[in-house]
């Protein structure tokens, strides 16, 4: 059972006797110091009995944080910190950046259990079994155990009334639910007929599936162990349809609107909303030790300031936050460097993790069939990547510290070929004529233009989100080159929804936005943005349609190329981890041949502020939704005030 | 008077129901609805979202029903004076609003009580000594105002009360006083904070109600009965405060209704960019997720200080003068 055959799971296992070994060195300390300093901000309600001591706080095993690993310094308790958010629903970043998983990466983007202390894979990929910390417990101090996965899978996800629509995806193999186990009060079991490969990267994801939920207080909303009048007499007063809503609206890990759910997160919530400062103090019964043997976190408590975005620049200029990096962009790099001078703060320039800052997304399956027809040649959509200006845009808009790019994995990630990121970037307008002509576009009007082969001058409206500015910036000088090889650009400025829409209905031609998100991707994350699967990608959007309605809606992909990566992706399912880097690469080598869509500028970098006295922040880092939830993979838990 | 009270009265009750059909198709208008918005900036942010949970979530929020059922549930919802669901904050929406609708008043009082004192000095100095230094000085001053764009005058007010005064940047008070119950310090933290928006709000409402009252004094200065007072021997303060300028106040009072409005909308920007807790930034934040119940909700909230605004200055200048209501409520 406990045999690995793919190398992330074997990351898995030696962390897993790596913890048992730093374990028994803890139990072993146990023996000579007996305990450790209490956290001050407890000590008056352990004093007073109203809380246990810390070491009956902590699970018997406690997740020892590799600080020699991590190059992390041992830290003093105490103090605040400061960070602004743009709206009071970004509140749930406080799980983002708690980063508390069942499984999570750590900095070297390898997965290792967190709140679980193990969990064994078996060789197929098909079983997975979790082995929960025996004493570990939830904010108020109840047992967290395998009865609060089972509340999850029988009482939540397959209960009719509170969730319609079944367990989420990932705990589908094809059409066959996950079979789950308990096998005994800390073990659970998920397991299926087939390898499941979305299983550990969605326990690991930013937004976690959170499929444990406090089941002890959760039951009193839940049908099936309530009195029904009681419970129907709680959701009159609360004015909501029925007791699924109400359970619903209590139980919201994520959106953490909830202030009296417990919960395993480092620092909990104490504030309601609506609010524009919401104050988060630390849990009296996290699970995380540092190699000492001190709980986590080190810092008290946790602020988050809600403030127009537009002052967010000027607020941290002023030195009133501690630790930003949400909102802030690279404009914002040179004011808030000047203001270094005044303040006692670093601006620090982080890598991001997104393939690409930007991307054109030609729509190849638009509904205008000559444009389609146009669209779908290879040789045009390479002409187009060719007469684009990379190198301009990045000195013009990013003071040339940003690469021209493709719409690919970054160098960073294992699957990285050079080629990926380079083919067709160079600024070539006689190649890109020379490509045109071939293709027997070579009619122009008086004006230049060149023709489509129904006679219409080629003007190609991209259409854009108008939600970033420097999207219509580096059209305008795309524009500029884009003349030069005879075809005119438009911009149109539309709101997101409506762009999504046309683009949906096949009414786009080509549209701009944001590039790749996963740009680290390793093998077994899904290829999810190199396939035609989704309906959101803009290049494919109808047979990303008719891959999520199971063909009821969109239409077949009906190119080769498209075809084949359709083959690719059932192959990456159904493989182990040699089978699906094969995969991968065979994504990503069509996507680089066949410029699906066109990457122009990437590696824009973050600026994140940190205050001066702050301790254990990387000096370099990702700063990247999925994977590394911004700072969680580098445990904000672990940082500390130096004063 | 009292018949043409309760017409002015009775003529709102119609006015407030074509307002409330028209903000609710207003914002049912923009396609799509919250749900579609709110999955669309998951997804922006990388989050992936199960499409067969909007159904689900659509009938929760009742938003499968017919926009006619959705406006008369609404509709009968404010006449019992309940505000509707908050679908953002999953809140009812007299809960979201909380301390904001309070902040609210007192930022647009204060921003009128700003205007008219502002403006009602420099008005009579302006038309008593008519193209002096003085004049054009203020007249300039006040055109500035409402030259330059708020927001920008907001950020650079901002900028100087920060590196001046040391003053948090946007917002009504400190940080820390944010959830605190009410104290002094936390009030002078208030007042620290409210004059910079009170005069960026402010600074573009005077300019037009200095030229009204300049205009409107200049006609009556020169007329018969003042040039006869100032004959008689009368001091010139006193023939003016007891004549001219009381047939000067007129627009001043039939301002009123409009001023409210104005204020108020101006308010909106200001408090986006200044980050203030009123009710502007929600209202927008409120419009964009189309979070219709609670934008509905502010906005019927405009509309009714904006009818009993007109409604105050009608009674006001009816009762100011005579002429008014005796012509039957239409106005001068």
């Amino acid at each position: 059972m406990i045999s690995v055959l793919n190398p992330s799971m074997s990351r898995i296992h030696r962390a897993f006797s790596g913890l048992v070994m730093t374990t028994g060195f803890l139990a072993a300390s146990v023996l000579v110091a007996p305990a450790h300093a209490e956290v001050p901000y407890f000590e008056d309600a352990v004093a007073s009995g109203s809380l246990p001591a810390m070491n009956d706080r902590l699970p018997e095993h406690p997740h020892v944080i590799d600080f020699a690993g991590e190059g992390k310094e041992i830290g003093k308790y105490g103090g605040e910190f400061v960070t602004i958010m743009g709206r009071s629903k970004d509140i749930r970043m406080a799980v983002v950046y708690g980063y508390a998983r069942l499984i999570g990466y750590d900095q070297d983007l390898n997965l290792r259990p967190d709140i679980l202390e193990a969990l064994d894979v078996n060789e197929e990929g098909n079983v997975f079994t979790l082995h929960i910390r025996k004493g570990h417990k939830w904010s108020d101090g109840e047992p967290f155990t395998a009865e609060d996965f089972r509340y999850y899978w029988e009482d939540i996800v397959n209960n009719d009334e509170l969730f319609p629509v079944g367990p989420p995806r990932f705990l589908f193999v094809g059409n066959e639910p996950a079979t789950f186990e308990i096998i005994d009060e800390y073990t659970v079991r998920y397991s299926w007929s087939q390898p499941n490969p979305f299983f550990l990267t969605e326990l690991a994801a930013t937004r976690p599936p959170f499929i444990y939920r406090p089941a002890h207080y959760l039951k009193q909303f839940h049908e099936n162990y309530r009195d029904a009048d009681a419970l129907q007499a709680m959701v009159e007063e609360r004015g909501l349809r029925s007791w699924a809503v109400l359970h619903t609206d209590i139980d919201r890990p994520y959106k953490l609107s909830n202030i009296h759910r417990p919960s395993l997160e480092p620092w909990l919530i104490t504030t309601e909303e609506p609010s524009d400062r919401f104050v988060f103090v630390r849990n009296p019964y996290y699970h995380r030790v540092d190699p000492e043997g001190n709980q986590l976190p080190y810092i008290d408590r946790m602020i988050f300031n809600i403030s127009n975005a537009k002052l967010v620049p000027a607020k941290v200029g002023a030195g009133e936050v501690d630790l930003q990096s949400r909102i802030l962009s690279l404009k914002d790099y040179t004011f808030l460097k000047q203001s270094e001078a005044n303040q006692n703060y670093d601006v620090r320039l982080w890598d991001v993790g997104a393939g690409a800052y930007a991307a054109l997304y030609p729509n190849l399956t638009c509904s205008d069939p000559v444009w389609r027809e146009v669209l779908r040649d290879v040789r045009f959509r390479r002409a187009l990547s060719l007469a684009i200006n990379r190198t301009e845009i990045n000195r013009v808009m990013f003071f040339g510290l940003a690469q021209p790019t493709n719409n690919t994995v970054l160098p960073k990630s294992p699957l990285f070929k050079p080629e990926y990121r380079e083919s067709y970037t160079d600024f070539d307008v006689k190649a890109a004529n020379q490509l045109l002509d071939t293709i027997g576009l070579d009619e122009r009007n008086g004006e230049g233009i060149r023709l489509l082969p129904d006679g219409r001058p080629m003007e190609i409206i991209v259409e854009t989100s108008g939600e970033n500015p420097e999207h219509d910036d580096m059209l305008e000088l795309i524009g500029d080159s884009w003349r030069q090889v005879g075809i005119k650009l438009f911009v149109k400025g539309l709101q997101r929804e409506v762009m999504r829409n046309r683009a949906y209905t096949g009414e786009t031609i080509m549209s701009i936005f944001n590039g790749i998100d996963n740009g680290l991707a390793t093998p077994n994350t899904a290829p999810d943005e190199f396939v035609p699967v989704l309906q959101d990608s803009l290049q494919w959007p109808k047979w990303g349609q008719y891959y999520q309605t199971d063909g009821e809606a969109g239409e077949a992909p009906d190119m080769p190329a498209a075809k084949e990566l359709m083959e690719q992706y059932r192959k990456w399912q159904t493989s182990n981890e040699a089978g699906q880097k094969q995969a991968w690469q065979a994504i990503l080598d069509i996507n680089s041949e066949n410029m699906f869509s066109i990457g122009l500028i990437g590696n824009v970098p973050q600026p994140v502020v940190i205050d001066k006295d702050m301790r254990n922040v990387p000096e370099k880092g990702i700063h990247s939704w999925e994977p590394g939830a911004f700072f969680g993979i580098y445990r904000p838990d672990t940082f500390w005030w130096d004063r | 008077m009292l018949t043409y009270l309760a017409r002015r009265l009775f003529v709102m009750i119609p006015t407030l129901f074509m307002i409330s059909v028209l903000v609710f198709v207003i914002i049912q208008l923009p396609p799509g609805d919250f749900l579609t918005t709110y999955l669309n900036e998951l997804q922006a942010q990388g989050e992936a979202v199960d499409p067969a949970k909007i159904e689900f979530l659509k009938r929760q929020y009742g938003l499968d029903q017919p926009i006619y059922i959705q406006y008369a549930e609404w509709a009968w919802g404010l006449l019992q004076g309940d505000l509707g669901f908050s679908f953002e904050y999953n809140l009812p929406v007299s809960d979201v609003v909380g301390d904001r609708l309070w902040l609210s008043l007192v930022l647009n009082f204060s921003t009128v009580i700003f205007i008219y004192i502002v403006s009602f000095p420099i008005g009579i100095y302006s038309a008593t000594r008519q193209y002096s230094w003085g004049d054009y000085g203020f007249t300039l001053l006040g055109f500035l105002g409402l030259a330059m764009p708020n927001f920008l005058f907001a950020l650079i007010l901002l900028y100087y009360a920060n590196v001046v005064f040391g003053t948090s940047i946007g917002g009504l008070m400190d940080p820390e006083y944010i959830n605190q119950g009410w104290s002094l310090s936390k009030m002078m933290s208030v007042v620290e904070h409210l004059w910079a928006p009170v005069v960026v709000i402010g600074t573009s409402g005077t300019a037009a109600m200095i030229r009204r009252l300049r205009a409107n004094l200049l006609d009556e200065l020169g007329k018969q009965y003042v040039v006869t007072a100032h004959a008689k021997g009368l001091s010139p303060t006193k023939v003016l405060f007891k004549y001219p300028l009381r047939m000067a106040l007129n627009p001043f009072i039939a301002d009123i209704g409009n001023i409210l409005p104005q204020v108020v909308s101006g308010s909106v920007l200001v408090s986006v960019v200044m980050s203030l807790p009123t009710t502007g930034p929600m209202l927008l934040t409120a419009l964009q997720s189309q979070d219709m119940y609670l934008a509905g909700s502010f906005l019927m909230f405009l509309a009714l200080l904006t009818v009993v605004g007109m409604f105050v200055s009608d009674v006001l200048l009816a009762w100011l003068d005579p002429r008014i209501r005796l012509q039957g409520g239409v106005g001068n």
